[in-house]
């Protein structure tokens, strides 16, 4: 095809060289038409390479889209802080409490920062072992630093105190509120959604 | 202009353009932006409107009037949701009249998960109180449901239930 533009193209030059000489009744049709179909060519090569770049700047600009990353991403947090903050194992309990304020903010934090030696103590004379999984959770509301998410979580508790003991598996439902704070996403707020029927 | 630079400024222009439309493809394939949830506010609010109403409906029961939830049922659940709903609701309308049984249900929460075309999924948190006769007080239950549904013409119809 490139070589059958070039043979037009050679054509047409020599017609200009030969301007003058040729009929005139024959070369305004010909060079109409070479000229056409080039500037055709260039000018729908123009207006895909300009929708292109305003369809890329579009895309790229869309705030839907930042929104969904958002809301995926205040999932993904939120679904790994409500399992942080169900999990506690009483062999590691500093590390399980500090993983707790690490995944809240606020007066949550404060909180869970602030548990008293006694419960420490207690906690770890119990000897449970528990692991929250989220089986299934929900973005209900979405701002640009604040979002609401909902849980359905099972938690499993192992008495490791007693040896024959079963783990024994709870299912929970949570409301959780988060708060978006140096580039993360935190729990602000963690609540059962307790039954209560009006 | 030449042949050649004709040639060289087109496949430029070409390739601009299909760069360009490439990377918005490619934006718009993202996982993240295929889900309108929360994204198209108002359709997601639709879902978690009907869906609350449909399992109000549906899972509220009152032995004096089974029509009521049983033609709830038949409008709002379709596919493997219904067909659950036949299995539980022939054992309850066996029982119920005997024991005089109502059941009451109340949405707490509800979330969308998912919301692209025609389908949704749903998370639902919903208390359920059954009375029976001689009860002082109706027992509650809390439940966890994950709902699969479907828009038909402007209604969502619950296709799926998982109890959670």
């Amino acid at each position: 095809m490139a070589e059958a533009e070039a043979q037009t193209e050679e054509a047409r030059s020599d017609e200009v060289q030969a301007e003058g000489t040729a009929p005139p009744e024959d070369r305004p049709p010909r060079r109409a038409a070479g000229g056409w179909a080039a500037w055709l060519g260039i000018g729908v090569a123009v207006v895909l390479a300009l929708s292109g770049v305003l369809a890329a700047w579009a895309a790229l600009n869309d705030d839907t889209i930042e929104r969904a990353e958002t809301r995926d991403a205040v999932l993904v947090r939120a679904t790994q802080h409500i399992e942080t903050l169900n999990t506690l194992d009483y062999r590691e309990l500093d590390a399980g409490l500090e993983a707790w304020t690490d995944a809240s903010t606020g007066t949550l934090r404060d909180q869970l920062a602030g548990v008293p030696d006694e419960e420490k103590q207690m906690l770890a004379e119990q000897q449970m072992i528990s692991s929250g999984e989220v089986v299934e959770a929900a973005v209900t509301d979405l701002d640009d630093d604040t979002a609401t998410v909902i849980a359905a979580v099972e938690v499993t508790v192992t008495d490791d105190s007693d040896p024959d003991a079963e783990p024994t598996v709870k299912r929970n439902r949570f409301s959780a509120e988060l708060l978006h704070e140096d580039g993360d996403w935190k729990l602000e707020s963690l609540q059962q959604v307790s039954v209560s029927l009006s | 202009m030449k042949a050649t630079t004709r040639w060289i400024v087109i496949g430029v222009l070409v390739g601009v353009g299909l760069a360009g439309w490439g990377t918005s493809w490619y934006v718009y394939q993202d996982a993240a932006s295929q889900n309108a949830a929360l994204i198209e506010t108002a359709p997601t609010a639709e879902v978690q409107s009907q869906v609350t109403q449909a399992l109000t409906q549906v899972l509220t029961y009152d032995y004096n009037d089974p029509e009521a939830t049983e033609e709830a049922a038949q409008r709002l659940l379709a596919g493997d949701a219904y067909e659950e709903y036949e299995t539980l609701y022939a054992a309850l309308a066996e029982q119920a009249p005997d024991q005089q049984l109502t059941l009451t249900a109340q949405v707490q929460a509800v979330g969308v998960t998912e919301l692209r075309d025609d389908r949704a999924e749903v998370l639902v948190f919903l208390d359920q109180s059954s009375r029976r006769e001689g009860d002082e007080e109706a027992s509650v239950s809390a439940a966890q449901i994950a709902v699969g549904a479907q828009l038909d013409g402007d209604v969502w119809t619950i296709t799926d239930l998982r109890v959670l």
